[in-house]
Parts: structure tokens; C-alpha cells; sequence
């Protein structure tokens, strides 16, 4: 268990899981299997965590789930963003930005 | 998160709890079958991709309840089904639910009553503005209080310290009078104080004016009345004030009206001022005053205490004779008015709070043989991905909602215990208000419940929780861990037997001290004894003569009503009246000094008192009726102050000097037996009894010996005195033995209660004791079933339990004697002649817990050896 390749911190979760939403409305394993296959497998989203964050997101309205057909007919709950959701993952994007270039200046200066 | 939308959030999750958990369980489904779906496509095998899928999916259970600890409001959810399936448990369980909630609520019960108790009598503050600067004042003779202080010391005091914004006085007793007027006499209860007792204490009249200063000089016939007087006889007219009350006959302007429920140190009817120029307590070694003083701002206790010691020095250099050794120690006022409480409600407060302990460490037992029973229940969940500390928050909300209920039903318990134990408990008497189940006690109460439920749970959850899943599913067994909490177990019931046998042996202690007392010689008999005091006019009874003349007719009366043997008086009855000591002196000498000085209790009766005390005349002859005003004045003195003025010769025939060299000296005409005057406490005190006769005293108190129930005499002495005269009264009648009763009201309740508190501890410990070794038993039946196959004897097992359960009692009976003997200490200190280390108290205490224990112990040893080995053995 708990076999994710790096440790994912709760807010980098949230954001990978807005971000993969963004383009457009996946069902839980569709999420987990995007991510997989976005970051080669860097990050693999169990359920353990993919559905806490998820109902998480839900709560403080950044995303919507709903129940419709998957693409071979089965029954599944498929989340999108909102637009508080879209707007959350700029400022999560941004704030991403700031932190990744802070720590690449702080670890190139020699 | 805007607070609305958090607090809309955990409103729907509360509410729409079990929706989005029947979602969440969908979900996770679809979740399931689209990764089953997934794995077949890759080519898997349904079987194997379902059962792929469910490995990577992880414990369904352990994906919920993340989600659910991951929702708003998750904490609250959590408590709430926590106390679900806490309250399913418990009512599964109805046994140890009861026992265990009755066993808490008679620990939080007697802890929250005594809790109110002591909170009202020491912690709450007394009720005038700033309470920290007011102290009182009291005597010393060579550092040791010793006291009320002399009237005419405190006017130095008062005149020569600057450490004071006011320094005060009030005199010890209070003075019944008859109240006369329009309507019926009635006795009335008056304090004398002085002008700035009440500008110290800063409380001045709701109506009309304080005293004033010059007043003092003549004690000007004024007085202030308490509200409760002034709205109750005075009817609450405003024009009363500036009106005149005629007291014994004298009149009283009324200036005031305190207050409504203001009383201090003594319960008046009104206050007078002490006349200074009086001809009352005119001598340095008559001490007869309370002091009470304000402190300057800014003046500590400490500095005024230097002042005072050093105005007390000069004192003693200007009157060796009276000031010798003399001081005047100063404390807070509220600490002065406890003081005499104090131990005793601390003392209390322990037993309590060891009652709690007890009932504690028996509920904890239980816990501990219930975690041993779900065991199976605790490793299943284990095994099924449960973390650890969810399962013991899960054990601890039911402990604590079992001391919840335990203190609701300690609630009803601490009313009980306060209505029918407390309230006796003689705080009132201070001047305090008396304790209440209040708020602040409820809150206690609460807080304890779950302090309690948290600290008793925590050991036996944390045990019951550490079980190694798969040796325990595998085997069935933990033995490890019946050990260790079995051995913890055993450790409480040695605390439980402990703790009783301390208690036991305080309580046994106490017992005897309280027989000892209520059959203590007093010197007198108290028995079917009717009290009561009269006092008349003297501006209609101005001459001796006519005061004697009533008095004489009064007993005449009553000793000629059926079922009166004889009736007598006196000016201050033993127990009720205490104190007022006089200095005596053999005639012809000098007055001896402070240390040498004889200072016996003054009291004077009419011939024939000692035959009704029946106090027994040891030497010479009684009062009589030819010893009047024109004859020589005549004295009876006690055994022991005979012994001390005249250790080697009779003093039949001798003459005395009694308070004052001015006044006519005395001849000693008697010897009687020592008896106790001020308290039942402490040892017979030295009296001398002058002839009442010879002073025309104009207030006594009567004491009539009846063949029956004296009380029934009180309406036919009541109308004799009314017959006499229609503006006196036959007050407060009372038995005797009633009064004496009283006086140790005190050391009763708190013997009682103590003697209640060993009880349910003793009953305690030995249902802790009879658990353990049932749970033992029941635990070992196998081992038992073998044995006796093999052959052991009945008087084996027998042997085998048994030890098991005296071991246990032997080391809580060593451990308690020693706390017993630290305790006993203690109760050295308390305020009345108690025998500390009574061997007979101790073996008493022992045997009556040994025989409970030995009880419990034989119960579940000889269910040991009705084991049936064929049943037993065929279970397995």
C-alpha cells in the first residue's frame, strides 16, 4: 500500500487532479489512470487518497461529479470542474510556479 | 473556506450522512467494475481480474472511512457514530453498564456535594468590597490565639495604629431582650458593635443614617435593625426609622435599616453600639470582642502585624499585670471565619475524592476483563485495517459516556448526600451562606464525568487494543495479554483494598471518638433537661427585691406543674452559653499575675441548682435561701479550682476576692463536682457559682428537670410566664440534651459521612475483589477441568483461588495500615480530643474488611470447585 513513487503532498494532488479535469469530465479511475499517463507513472493516484481528495474538491465546490454511462456502458460517476474550480487551479498554477522557480534558483546557486 | 459554506457543508454532511455513504459505496463500485473491465481487456480472467482489482482498490472500508475523515464536520461525525455504537454496546450489556455507572456515580456524587461545600465555606469570597483588606483580630497569650480581645485594649489598639482605615469591634455574644410595645412581647437578638464596625466592612444603611462617631460615648439609645427585622416584626414602613422600640423595657431609636441579607459574624435582629463609658468589661483581662479592620490601601497584612505587635509590647510594659505575654494576631477576615471548618472539609473533601479513586479503579477492573471478552471483536477489526487509535477513541467514548450518565445520576446522589448529610455540617453558623448544588458544582460534576471517563478508560483501551491480529485469530488465545491485564487488574483491587482499609480505619477512628463523647460524663445530667431563657424589665422591676421576688415565684410555679421534679437557673447554662471568666483570688492577697491568676467560668444560681444539674455537692453545703443581699456574700467553687487555690487545706470557711477588689469579698460555703460549661470537646472547665440572689440579676435561663418528654412542659411554663407578666417571655426553649446534640453536630456529620464514605468503599473493594477473581476463574476453566481430571482435589482449587484473592488483601490491608497511621496524624490536628492510634480502631477495621474479603474471595473459589471436568473438557 501507499506505493506512490514520490510523496505526494495533499495540495499537489488536488491541483494534478483539477488540472487533469480541466480538460474535460472523468470518472475516478479515468482520473487516476490520466494522471499515470501524464506523468509516466511518477505519480500513481490509489483510491485511498483519489477519493477523499475528490469528495474534498467537491465540498468546497471546485469540482461537480455526476452520474452518467462510461465508455462501455457501465454506470459511473464522472467529475468537472467548476468554474470556482477553474479559477482555483490559476491560482494553484501560479503559486506552483513561484515555488518550482524559487527552488530550482535556490538549488543552481552554487 | 467562508465559515458559511463550511458550516452548510457539515449541516449536509450530518444530514445527507447516509446518502453520500450509499453514493460513496456506489462509486466505489463503478470504481471496481471499471478496473475489473480494464484488466479483462488486457486479458485477464474475470476471476483473476476481480480479484487483481480488489487488491489494487485496497480495504473498501478503510477507502471510506478516509473519505469520511476527509468531509466536513468529520470530527463531530465521527463522535456521533462513536457514541452509537457506544450507547448498542453498553445496552448490550446491561450488567456492566448499571454496575459500572452506579459504582462512578457515588464517587462523583460525594465528590461534587463535598465540592459545593467546601467551594461555598472556603473559596467563595465574603460579600463586602474589598474582601482582601479586611482581617480579623484576635488575642494571643505568648503567640497562641487565644480568643475575643479585652474591649479596653482595643481602644488603645484602635488609637495608636495607623495601619487601619477603620479598626472595629464587636462583642462576642449577643444580648436577648424583650421587645415590648404595641402587640406581643417578643424576644429580640441585639449585637453590640462599635460606631465604624460597618464604615470597615463598607456596607452603610439602605435607609436612615450610620452611627456616628460621638454616639459611642453613652452608647446614645440607638440602634440599626436588619432588613429581615424591619420588613418581618417592623412591617417595612420607611416612617419606622426615627421611631422608638422599648428593649427590657428601655428606649431604642432606630436610626437605620441594613441591607437586605446582611449579617455579620453573629445573626441580630439589630445592632447597638458598645457604650464606652459602659460598666461593662471595664478590666484589661475581661476579653469579650471580636476586632475587625480595614486595612489602609496599600497596607499589607504583615506591616499592620508589625504595628499592632509593637503598640501590644508597650501594653505590656505599661500593664505588666494584665498584658504580660499578650498580643493581638491579625488574619484575613474570611480565613478567621473558616478556620474552624477548615480541616474538617478538607478532611472530608480527601474521603471523597478516595471514594472516587475507589470507584475508579473498580471500573477500570471491569473495563479490563470486558476488553479480555472483546478481544475477538478488537482483533477482527485489527485484521480489517481499523488503526489502532480510531479503536481506543472508539473504548474511550464509552467509558466516558458511561461516567456521563454515572454523573447525572452523582447529581441526584450529591442532592441526597447535601440535604441529608451536609447541611448539619454547622458552616451557617459563620455567617457564610450555606453551600447549594449550584452551577459551578454542576459544572465540577461534569467536568469530573468526563475527567473520570477519560482516566479510567485510557489503561484498559490501550491494553485491549494491543493484540497481535494474526497470532490471535490463529490460536484463539492471547495469553501474553491476559496475563498483563490481569496482573493490572490485580494491582487496582490492591489499591481498592487499600484505600478502603485507610478509610475503615479513619471512620473507625472517628466512631469511637463520637461514642466516646455522647457517653462522656459532662458533670451534669442532660437528660430530660427543658431550657429557656427569661429576662425582665428593669424599669419594672428596678430593685433587687422585686427581681428576686419574680425569679423565687417563677420556680415556685413551675416546680408545682405535673411532671416537673424541680426547676432551677442560672445566668449562662453549660454548653449553650459558654465562657465569661472571672479572676478570683484568695482575700488578703495581692492580685496575682496573668500566669498565677485562677480565672474560673462565672455563673450564679439559685439554692437547690446543683440537685437539678445533679451535680454532685462534694464538700460543705449548697446555696441557700438565708444567703441573701444582707447576709455574706457566699460561693461554690469547682473541684479543680479548689485544688488550685487551696492545694493543702480545705477551703470550707475561706475568703475570696471574685473579679474586682471593689466589690464585697466572698466565702467559699461548697465544692462541687468538675463538669463541662463551654464544650463538650474538650475537658470539664473550672466555674465558681455565686448566689444569684445576692446580685438581683434581671435575665436568666431556666433549667426545669421533667419526669417525661420535656418539651411537653414548654407551653405550660410559657403561660406561667405570661401570667406573671404580660411584657415577659419564656424564649427559645430547647432540651438540653438537644442543645448538647448540637455543639457536636459538626464532628457528627463529619464521623457520618466518613462512616457512609468506608462503607460504599468497603462494598467497593470487595465487588473489585469478587470481579477479578470471577474473571480469573472463568478464565482458567480449562486449567481447572484438567486439574481435577488429574486428579486434584476440591480442596486444591479451593487453596488455589483463595490464595490468589488474600494475597491481594494482605498487601492492600499493609499498604492501607501505613496510610492509616499518616492519616491518623492528620486527624491529631483536628479541634477536639480525639484518640489518634487506637489499636482497637485498627483490628476492627482489619476484620471487618477481612471477613468481606474473604467473602468475595470464597464466592468464585468455591464455584472453582463445582467445575465439571467432562463439561469443560468436552467445550474445547
Amino acid at each position: 500500500m501507499g506505493a506512490t513513487k514520490a510523496d505526494l503532498l495533499r495540495g499537489t494532488l488536488d491541483m494534478l487532479i483539477l488540472k487533469t479535469l480541466a480538460l474535460e469530465p472523468l470518472h475516478g479511475l479515468g482520473i487516476s489512470r490520466r494522471i499515470d499517463q501524464v506523468t509516466e507513472g511518477v505519480f500513481q493516484v490509489k483510491p485511498g487518497s483519489l477519493f477523499p481528495a475528490l469528495h474534498r474538491l467537491e465540498e468546497r465546490g471546485w469540482i461537480e461529479g455526476d452520474w452518467g454511462e462510461s465508455e462501455n456502458n457501465r454506470r459511473a460517476k464522472y467529475y468537472q470542474l467548476t468554474r470556482a474550480g477553474r479559477h482555483r487551479l490559476g491560482e494553484e498554477k501560479e503559486n506552483w510556479t513561484q515555488v518550482v522557480l524559487a527552488i530550482t534558483k535556490l538549488l543552481e546557486a552554487s | 473556506m467562508p465559515a458559511l459554506s463550511w458550516l452548510r457543508s457539515t449541516f449536509q454532511s450530518l444530514t445527507k450522512q447516509e446518502h453520500l455513504d450509499r453514493d460513496l459505496d456506489e462509486e466505489l463500485q463503478a470504481y471496481l467494475d471499471l478496473l475489473v473491465d480494464e484488466k479483462v481487456q488486457q486479458g485477464m480472467s474475470p476471476d483473476a481480474a476481480l480479484r487483481q482489482a480488489r487488491i489494487e482498490l485496497g480495504g473498501t472500508e478503510q477507502v471510506k472511512e478516509r473519505v469520511r475523515e476527509s468531509r466536513a464536520g468529520a470530527a463531530l461525525d465521527t463522535l456521533v457514530r462513536d457514541a452509537s455504537l457506544a450507547f448498542r454496546t453498553l445496552r448490550k450489556n446491561p450488567g456492566f453498564t448499571v454496575v459500572a455507572i452506579l459504582v462512578l456515580a457515588l464517587g462523583i456524587g460525594a465528590t461534587t456535594a463535598l465540592f459545593s461545600t467546601v467551594s461555598a465555606a472556603l473559596l467563595t469570597q465574603i460579600p463586602f468590597p474589598d474582601p482582601d483588606r479586611l482581617v480579623a483580630g484576635f488575642k494571643t497569650y505568648a503567640g497562641v490565639r487565644a480568643g475575643p480581645v479585652s474591649r479596653v485594649d482595643y481602644y488603645d489598639y484602635r488609637e495608636l495604629s495607623g495601619s487601619f482605615e477603620h479598626l472595629a469591634a464587636m462583642a462576642d455574644i449577643t444580648m436577648e431582650q424583650t421587645l415590648t410595645g404595641d402587640g406581643q412581647a417578643e424576644i429580640v437578638e441585639s449585637g453590640f458593635v462599635t460606631w465604624n464596625l460597618f464604615p470597615a466592612l463598607g456596607v452603610a444603611p439602605v435607609v436612615g443614617r450610620p452611627f456616628m462617631e460621638d454616639e459611642e460615648k453613652g452608647g446614645a439609645g440607638v440602634a440599626l435593625i436588619s432588613h429581615e427585622f424591619w420588613q418581618g416584626r417592623l412591617g417595612g414602613a420607611e416612617s419606622v426609622v426615627g421611631g422608638t422600640l422599648r428593649l427590657d423595657g428601655e428606649p431604642t431609636t432606630i436610626i437605620g435599616v441594613m441591607p437586605e441579607g446582611f449579617q455579620v459574624l453573629l445573626d441580630v435582629d439589630l445592632w447597638r453600639l458598645v457604650d464606652r463609658e459602659g460598666p461593662f468589661d471595664i478590666q484589661r483581662d475581661s476579653h469579650s470582642h471580636f476586632l475587625v479592620g480595614r486595612l489602609g490601601p496599600g497596607v499589607s497584612v504583615q506591616q499592620a502585624q508589625q504595628e499592632v505587635d509593637a503598640i501590644s509590647r508597650s501594653l505590656e510594659e505599661l500593664y505588666p499585670v494584665s498584658n504580660e505575654d499578650k498580643g493581638l494576631a491579625l488574619t484575613g477576615l474570611h480565613d478567621a471565619m473558616v478556620a474552624k471548618v477548615r480541616l474538617s472539609l478538607l478532611m472530608l473533601m480527601s474521603t471523597g475524592v478516595l471514594v472516587l479513586l475507589i470507584a475508579s479503579s473498580n471500573v477500570a477492573g471491569l473495563l479490563l476483563a470486558r476488553g479480555h471478552r472483546r478481544l475477538p471483536e478488537v482483533a477482527t477489526r485489527i485484521a480489517l485495517g481499523a488503526p489502532r487509535w480510531r479503536l481506543i477513541r472508539q473504548l474511550l467514548t464509552e467509558s466516558v459516556i458511561v461516567s456521563l450518565a454515572a454523573g447525572v445520576a452523582g447529581i441526584g446522589v450529591a442532592f441526597g448526600f447535601q440535604r441529608f448529610l451536609l447541611r448539619a455540617l454547622p458552616i451557617g453558623e459563620l455567617g457564610i451562606g450555606s453551600a447549594s448544588i449550584d452551577q459551578g458544582a454542576l459544572l465540577f460534576a461534569l467536568l469530573l464525568s468526563i475527567a473520570t471517563g477519560v482516566v479510567v478508560g485510557v489503561i484498559p483501551a490501550l491494553r485491549a487494543t494491543a493484540v497481535d491480529p494474526t497470532l490471535y485469530l490463529k490460536t484463539g488465545r492471547q495469553l501474553s495479554q491476559d496475563v498483563r491485564s490481569s496482573r493490572l487488574w490485580g494491582g487496582l483491587v490492591i489499591v481498592q483494598v487499600a484505600v478502603s482499609t485507610l478509610l475503615l480505619v479513619g471512620s473507625a477512628l472517628l466512631i469511637s471518638n463520637l461514642v466516646k463523647l455522647v457517653t462522656t460524663d459532662l458533670g451534669f445530667e442532660s437528660a430530660n433537661l427543658l431550657t429557656g431563657s427569661v429576662s425582665i424589665p428593669e424599669s419594672k422591676y428596678p430593685t433587687h427585691a422585686e427581681r428576686n421576688q419574680f425569679f423565687s415565684s417563677l420556680l415556685e410555679q413551675i416546680e408545682a406543674v405535673p411532671g416537673v421534679e424541680s426547676a432551677s437557673m442560672v445566668n449562662k447554662l453549660p454548653i449553650l452559653s459558654p465562657w465569661q471568666n472571672w479572676a478570683l483570688w484568695p482575700a488578703g492577697q495581692e492580685r496575682p499575675e496573668h500566669g498565677n491568676l485562677q480565672s474560673p467560668m462565672a455563673r450564679w444560681v439559685p439554692p437547690g441548682y446543683f440537685r437539678t444539674m445533679e451535680m454532685p455537692l462534694l464538700q460543705g453545703r449548697d446555696i441557700a435561701e438565708a444567703d441573701d443581699r444582707d447576709s455574706q456574700r457566699v460561693l461554690v467553687i469547682t473541684e479543680t479550682v479548689a485544688q488550685r487555690l487551696f492545694p493543702d487545706r480545705s477551703p470550707i470557711g475561706e475568703a475570696v476576692i471574685v473579679g474586682s477588689t471593689e466589690w464585697p469579698p466572698h466565702e467559699i460555703i461548697g465544692v462541687v463536682a468538675d463538669a463541662r460549661v463551654n464544650q463538650v470537646f474538650l475537658g470539664p472547665d473550672p466555674a465558681m457559682y455565686m448566689a444569684a440572689y445576692q446580685l438581683g440579676p434581671r435575665q436568666m435561663q431556666l433549667a426545669v428537670r421533667t419526669t417525661g418528654n420535656p418539651l411537653l412542659l414548654e407551653e405550660p411554663i410559657s403561660r406561667i410566664v405570661r401570667e406573671m407578666d404580660d411584657d415577659v417571655l419564656f424564649a427559645e426553649p430547647a432540651t438540653l440534651q438537644s442543645i448538647v446534640d448540637h455543639s457536636m453536630a459538626g464532628f457528627s456529620v463529619v464521623t457520618l459521612s466518613s462512616g457512609v464514605f468506608s462503607g460504599v468503599a468497603l462494598i467497593l473493594a470487595a465487588i473489585g475483589l469478587y470481579g477479578l477473581l470471577a474473571h480469573a476463574v472463568n478464565q482458567r476453566l480449562n486449567e481447572i477441568g484438567i486439574r481435577l481430571a488429574m486428579g486434584a482435589t476440591r480442596g486444591n482449587l479451593l487453596r488455589m483461588v483463595l490464595k490468589r484473592g488474600l494475597i491481594l488483601v494482605g498487601f492492600g490491608l499493609l499498604l492501607g495500615a501505613v496510610g492509616a497511621l499518616m492519616v491518623t496524624l492528620a486527624l491529631e490536628r483536628m479541634p477536639f480530643e480525639a484518640q489518634t492510634v487506637s489499636a482497637t480502631s485498627y483490628l476492627g477495621a482489619f476484620l471487618v474488611l477481612a471477613l468481606v474479603a474473604a467473602f468475595a474471595c470464597f464466592l468464585p473459589a468455591w464455584r472453582a470447585t463445582r467445575v465439571s471436568p467432562i463439561d469443560v473438557l468436552r467445550q474445547e
